[in-house]
């Protein structure tokens, strides 16, 4: 139950590095200058693509959070649980 | 916003409903409850103890002001398109969070802590390093709370057409955030904040609907009138500005997740479950809330064309007006959104001030002035010296600076300097007392320096970020040269706390 269970995000590189890659896309540096043209759904080709990658990393720390992160879960419900045990 | 005239006296009676429910949160939550005022925990983290309803709520409405509309919409009208980036800035902080809230919660678990001072006086053992974090932090958060202050006479003034001055408006306002403050503390700041969070959220959805509305439900028209009209604010920004993108999400990520009271959510959570939960939520917040309100701003473009920079500022009231004129259902809705934004200046200013009586009590009262002072003592120290703090910063509030968001940045610029101790020290066990100190203190000044010379950016990039980066290399090179080494410092009972397979 100890060591092998704890799930601490500071400690998988791929974690940073697909999260650098995921900021460095967002940013529209790569795109020529003054570009506007194409429009989809309203937006600049540019802020299109910019937007879709702001949701990408938005997914992706989300999902992060609830399946990288895990320390001290299992004590603390289990220690719950025998609480409830106690007074329920 | 002298010139919103659609409430009157409709608006003073929505803002008293919101004064009266938010007092009577504050006072069944500290209602029954006698440890509260007895423990330090127990008044500023909620007894370490909330859950994820509670958490998420009020994480959700501290991070997100008033201003995030009132000052985010203008800024959206003003530099178009790549104003995408308040959506980019906000999100990140959560990725920040990852780097160090997973091991800080654990460890301020074992040992107690109470304010983030705590973390950093037990890791450093250095009166310098510890002075010099409680003032940058004071300083961040007095800041952030004048600001705030600000804000609320701005929103409640313009809600009642002038019918409430301003100074009598934040008055009313600061009044009675005070006295829920003071009946239930941390846990009357959370559970209020579920109602303000809630009233912000519904608020921004029916004011987008609103605006789209009013350029008949089609944006791919609005971006059209902008092609034709102001090509810049559509087209690929410029390099400095993609630069200045980068920046931001330095300065906005690292800064807003060590702030005092966002720290104090982590030890504030009732379980790991909670937080996390509470965390993966919060990555979905900025689309639908600083994402909405860019598209406000870019729709204020079409309906407004041509303000200045001080006309923009009353973007928001100006719309408001116009989606208040539809039809009945939009004028009541358009007050409430009001009230929200009143309510949600106060869901931020609150937990600042709870922050700061948090560290007046903890940090300076209790660790430099009377150690031994019993806990009832210094959270009574921290609610009076919270309330001094208060009234001088109204009288500085008195005179609000020009626009919102120059002030959103200054504050950063110092705090963050905080975070290379507060993070590097939680995984490298060699970062030594003085080179952080020596790292903090020339970052802040280098920072300071840069903003109030006028750089307050250098080639797009901010000078807090400058500060850090120069702040980092002496702390890190510092601490590799020092031969007394942290190791040595912290005892192998206090080492094993930071190990988390001990």
């Amino acid at each position: 139950m100890k060591t092998k269970s704890v799930k601490e995000p500071i400690r998988k590189k791929w974690i940073w590095i697909l999260l650098f890659i995921n900021v460095v896309l967002i940013v529209p540096w790569y795109f020529p200058k003054g570009a506007v043209e194409p429009f989809v759904l309203g937006f600049p080709l540019w802020a299109f693509i910019s937007t879709f990658f702001t949701l990408i990393m938005g997914a992706y720390l989300s999902w992060l959070c609830i399946s990288q992160w895990n320390i001290v879960e299992e004590e603390e419900e289990n220690a719950k649980r025998k609480e409830d045990v106690k007074h329920g | 916003m002298d010139n919103l005239t659609f409430a009157g006296m409709d608006g003073i009676i929505i803002l008293s409903v919101f004064a009266i429910i938010m007092l009577v949160i504050g006072y069944f939550s500290g209602k029954g409850d006698t440890n509260l005022h007895h423990s330090l925990s127990g008044y500023y983290l909620a007894g370490r103890n909330l859950g994820f309803i509670a958490l998420f709520f009020t994480l959700y409405a501290t991070q997100y002001s008033g201003n995030t509309i009132v000052g985010y919409a203008p800024t959206g009208y003003r530099t178009g398109f790549s104003w995408l980036q308040s959506i980019s800035f906000m999100t990140i902080i959560i990725g920040i969070y990852l780097l160090f809230a997973p091991r800080l919660y654990v460890v301020s678990k074992r040992r107690n802590f109470v304010t983030p001072t705590d973390w950093l006086e037990f890791r450093f053992k250095s009166k310098a390093v510890t002075l010099l974090s409680i003032f940058l932090m004071l300083w961040g958060l007095g800041n952030y709370l004048l600001e705030q202050l600000v804000a609320i006479g701005q929103a409640v003034a313009g809600m009642t057409g002038g019918t409430i001055p301003y100074e009598i408006a934040v008055v009313v306002f600061v009044l009675v955030m005070l006295a829920y403050e003071w009946m239930g503390g941390m846990k009357a700041v959370a559970f209020t904040d579920v109602m303000q969070g809630i009233v912000l959220m519904v608020g921004i959805f029916v004011f987008l609907a609103g605006a789209l509305y009013l350029v008949g439900g089609n944006f791919a028209e609005v971006t059209r009138f902008i092609a034709d009209n102001e090509p810049a604010k559509l087209g690929v920004p410029e390099m400095e500005v993609s630069v200045n993108w980068f920046s931001m999400l330095v300065l906005v990520g690292l800064g807003a997740s060590i702030y005092p009271h966002a720290v104090q959510r982590i030890y504030s959570a009732e379980s790991e479950r909670t937080l996390k939960k509470s965390f993966a939520r919060m990555a979905w917040m900025p689309p639908i809330t600083t994402g909405l309100v860019f598209v406000v701003g870019i729709v204020g473009i079409m309906l407004f064309p041509g303000l200045d920079t001080a006309g923009s500022e009353q973007l928001v009231g100006l719309m408001a007006n116009k989606i208040a004129a539809i039809n009945g259902f939009y004028y009541w809705m358009m007050i409430i959104f009001f009230g929200g934004i009143v309510a949600a200046i106060i869901s931020t200013a609150d937990s600042v001030l709870l922050s700061f009586s948090s560290m007046l009590s903890n940090d300076v009262y209790g660790k430099f002035v009377n150690p031994g002072a019993t806990e009832h003592k210094k959270v009574m120290v921290g609610k009076i010296g919270g309330i001094i703090a208060i009234f001088f910063l109204l009288m500085i509030a008195w005179n609000p600076p020009g626009t919102l968001y120059q002030i959103f940045v200054l504050k950063f610029e110092l705090l963050v300097q905080v975070f290379p101790a507060f993070v590097l020290g939680l995984y490298w066990k060699r970062l030594a007392a003085k080179p952080v100190f020596w790292g903090m203190l020339i970052g802040a000044i280098v920072a300071g320096l840069l903003t109030l010379t006028g750089h307050k950016t250098v080639f797009g990039i901010h000078g807090g970020v400058i500060g850090l980066t120069i702040n980092f290399v002496v702390c890190t090179v510092g601490s590799m040269l020092v031969t007394v080494s942290a190791e040595k410092s912290l005892k192998k009972d206090e080492i094993a706390v930071l190990e988390l397979e001990a």
